[in-house]
């Protein structure tokens, strides 16, 4: 492709996401005034962030051709190893405890992939339910309450009295992250394996530690994610974030990241967490209903995958085709 | 020699054929035509236009210019359904097969014979049948497409075009996957498609096949017609010139002198894929493994690179012998591999020329835990220097680039790995006669570097012209040895299908000798 029709499409890619969470945040400024103020305008960034941590580390499972469908589970199961922890062994611990088992659960996730043979789809599948179901059983079914330790509370308070800290996390992540992915072999190899996994392997990759390393990555921001979450209200159950699994998928995607592998716009998951999280908040502030919410969601994944099929979407031939 | 079509009207006219791609003229005013009963072959390098035309005239793309006459009538082809409909059936490279249906229900695809709302199955597999034996092949109407081996695909695409009653049937490198035997067969069938009357438009790069096959032939460059004239009034190099609008230098292979043995193979099995395979591989010498599909010959060189599991066997390398566990020991041990199928298996589609060179030394490049940008540049610099890689820029997509130079990059990524065996399949494989000739330079360098090579090669030109020696494998094992001076079209074949030299007639059949010919025959 070339001139000016290239061009365009460059832009396209790389601006799409970002021009809708435009677009859509400058027609609910026009719908309601309540958009603009700045402590809603905060708490869109947090909420956005809180998703967009886990989409990052899920942007790295789908730049390696793979999904995790038990981010989720895994967030359940460490918020409620963390909250759990949190009045013996102090704030500190305990988070990065509640991390480190989520990286664990990715791990294992990895393993029974490549020991076991199984494709990442069914392996964190089975995952969602065992992950799941050992929350429910190491808490008995019932919550875990913090009152009184509100310590934890670290997690969502602004740093500074300004930017909450979700965003402050998520902004360190994605930092890290896009080093990994420029500038390490773990981010090319990613890339590699992504791409054309027979063709990394014949070229001397171990595949295998890849993948662990993926999914760990996956597993720990699920884990943070949860932890969040679970500081917002102090209290964490094995009923926590059901179906984070699809959002999380969905940031990645409607960032423009290509279910086909071999490619990462870690800023795109990051605008396509804060597209989503301005609809939702759009549909609260114009009053519709919750459940209105999910079927936004669902729709705008359905719309970025038919407008991004495969990696040579081309918006110039969309259009002449439909002229 | 008598074309028959020359009085006829054309089944098929394209008449100032034009197609405008964005920044791109794929097609210049051509002109082309196919009479009844003529094998027209259309040549040309790749990017020369070959497909877009195919394409114009199976109703994929329009033309922007010209237009297209079916039996003397301007015809719009507005949709694929439409050519069908015309009587033109395009046989794509990649097939349009259903792979998990029976050979008769992809026969009759769409079309099924039917009584009131059910598939009539008995008239379906009776019709299959019929054009069966019409085409004089063997073939179960029952068997399931994923299960027949890709020749015998191809029969079944060619079976579908007969039922359409196509008039005029477009074939796009019908041979690229074929073995020489399979290939004779087809060649033979294309003929006997010609003899029924039905126009055939034949488009490869290979002129062997061409010259064997074809009444006339036209060549293509940069989508301008160069020359459209009858086989038998052209020479292979004329043809060649046209194709590469320069006179080819005819590459000699140059003399060679191997040294000293570098690996040496004994008694090397893998399961029921191979055994029995000894020989000695010296530096600067490249070792032929020739042999139909199946024969064991691939097998050997996936073995070496820890793609199949050895089940018995020695590999030494320098005197150390060499337990291969997978590609990376045999990439640690200093064997290099060129995969036959380098879109599946070769390069990383995604990343950029220079990854892709760079992705299988990142460990030794490194500044901590990061990658060393300088070193990475210089790597690109100087493979690309020396293999002559054309790319735009370093961090271009590999993808983007022509088959010949995503060859030259898997090479690349092999010689910066500082990989001494060079375990090449098909290295030719779906790259234009340009690239090829390229790829024949850059394997003499290599050598001249003190390389080894093991080439595995359908094309038995290649072998003739690249091998210092050849084993010839049959069912799994080595059946025999030949040297450079006995290395001909012939010989090998004979090893090859296992019967004795003058038995087995190699000569396509000639267009002037097809008449009196009988249809092809079962073989071994």
């Amino acid at each position: 492709m070339n001139g000016l029709s290239g061009l365009l499409l460059k832009l396209w890619r790389s601006y799409s996401t970002g021009l809708a969470v435009l677009v859509v945040g400058f027609v609910l400024s026009l719908l309601t005034p309540n958009f603009l103020r700045p402590e809603n305008l905060l708490n869109v960034l947090g909420n956005a962030s809180i998703v967009g941590i886990v989409g990052l580390g899920m942007t790295l499972a789908i730049a390696a051709g793979m999904f995790d469908l038990s981010v989720g589970s895994t967030a359940a199961f460490a918020a409620c190893i963390t909250l759990s922890m949190v009045p013996q062994y102090g704030v500190l611990l305990s988070v990065l405890a509640g991390v480190a088992v989520g990286a664990l659960i990715g791990l294992i996730n990895g393993l029974i992939i490549t020991e076991l043979r199984v494709p990442a789809f069914i392996a964190t599948m089975s995952m969602m339910a065992i992950a799941r179901g050992s929350a429910l059983i190491y808490t008995d079914g019932r919550d875990v309450y913090l009152f009184g330790y509100p310590d934890y509370k670290v997690l969502t308070r602004p740093l500074w009295g300004i930017l909450p800290m979700p965003v402050v996390l998520v902004l360190a992540i994605l930092l890290v992250l896009a080093l990994v992915m420029a500038h390490t072999r773990f981010g090319r190899y990613i890339l590699a394996v992504g791409s054309n996994l027979s063709a990394a392997r014949r070229s001397g990759l171990r595949s295998s530690l890849v993948t662990w390393g993926v999914f760990a990555v996956v597993g720990a921001t699920a884990a943070l994610t949860g932890l969040i979450v679970s500081a917002q209200v102090l209290t964490a159950n094995a009923r926590l974030n059901v179906g984070l699994e699809l959002s999380a998928i969905a940031v990645v995607v409607v960032g423009g990241t290509s279910l086909t592998g071999g490619r990462a716009s870690l800023v795109g998951t990051l605008l396509g967490s804060l597209l989503v999280t301005i609809i939702n908040n759009g549909l609260n502030l114009l009053n519709v209903p919750i459940f209105y919410q999910q079927l936004t969601v669902g729709v705008l994944l359905l719309g970025a995958l038919a407008i991004s099929v495969g990696p040579d979407f081309n918006p110039m031939t969309y259009l002449r085709r439909q002229g | 020699m008598s074309v028959s079509g020359s009085i006829s009207q054309p089944l098929l006219r394209a008449r100032g054929i034009s197609r405008r791609f964005p920044g791109v003229l794929a097609l210049d005013n051509v002109d082309f035509d196919v009479h009844p009963g003529e094998v027209h072959a259309l040549v040309g390098e790749n990017g020369a236009g070959k497909s877009t035309l195919i394409n114009i005239l199976a109703g994929v793309y329009q033309p922007s210019g010209g237009v297209l006459e079916v039996s003397g009538r301007p015809t719009v082809l507005p949709n694929p359904a439409s050519a069908q409909q015309a009587g033109i059936n395009v046989i794509f490279q990649e097939f349009n097969l259903v792979p998990d249906l029976s050979v008769a229900e992809n026969v009759f695809l769409n079309r099924e014979p039917t009584r009131g709302l059910w598939i009539d199955w008995a008239s379906m597999y009776r019709r299959t049948v019929e054009i069966v034996e019409l085409l004089e092949i063997d073939l179960n109407p029952k068997t399931a497409v994923c299960n027949l081996p890709v020749a015998q695909q191809q029969l079944v695409e060619i079976a579908r075009a007969l039922a359409f009653d196509a008039q005029v049937v477009v074939m796009d490198e019908p041979t690229a996957a074929l073995s020489e035997v399979e290939i004779d067969r087809l060649l033979q069938l294309v003929r006997s498609l010609a003899n029924r009357g039905v126009g055939v438009i034949y488009v490869s790069h290979k002129l062997g096949e061409v010259f064997g096959v074809a009444d006339r032939i036209t060549v293509l460059r940069d989508g301008k017609r160069i020359l459209t004239a009858p086989c038998a009034e052209l020479t292979e190099e004329q043809v060649v010139s046209a194709m590469v609008g320069r006179e080819l230098v005819h590459t000699e292979c140059p003399t060679r002198h191997p040294g000293d043995v570098v690996l040496s193979v004994r008694d090397l099995a893998s399961g029921q894929a191979v055994s029995n395979v000894c020989f000695d591989l010296r530096a600067g010498e490249v070792l032929g493994l020739a042999g139909l599909m199946g024969s064991g010959c691939s097998a050997v060189l996936e073995t070496l690179f820890g793609l199949r599991g050895m089940t018995s066997g020695q590999v030494t390398l320098d005197g150390q012998l060499l337990l291969i566990h997978g590609p990376r020991s045999a990439i640690g041990a200093g064997i290099g591999y060129v995969p036959d199928d380098r879109k599946r298996a070769g390069i990383l589609p995604d990343l950029s020329v220079m990854h892709n060179i760079t992705i299988g030394v990142l460990e030794r490049i490194r500044r901590g835990v990061l990658i060393d940008q300088r070193q990475e540049q210089d790597i690109m610099d100087n493979y690309g220097k020396k293999l002559s890689i054309r790319c735009r820029s370093a961090s271009q997509m590999v993808s983007g680039l022509s088959g010949g130079n995503q060859q030259k990059v898997i090479v690349a990524r092999a010689l910066a790995q500082d990989c001494r065996v060079f375990l090449l399949a098909e290295p030719t494989r779906g790259v234009d006669v340009g690239a090829k000739a390229e790829m024949y330079k850059l394997i003499d360098m290599l050598l001249e570097a003190g390389m080894a090579v093991l080439l595995q090669s359908s094309e038995l030109p290649e072998l003739i012209r690249l091998a210092d020696r050849c084993i010839v494998f049959a069912g799994g094992r080595p059946c025999g040895e030949l040297a450079r001076g006995e290395l001909t079209q012939p010989a090998v074949m004979a090893l090859a299908t296992g019967a004795a030299i003058g038995q087995v007639d190699f000569k396509f059949l000639k267009p002037d000798s097809r008449a009196q010919e009988a249809v092809c025959q079962e073989e071994v």
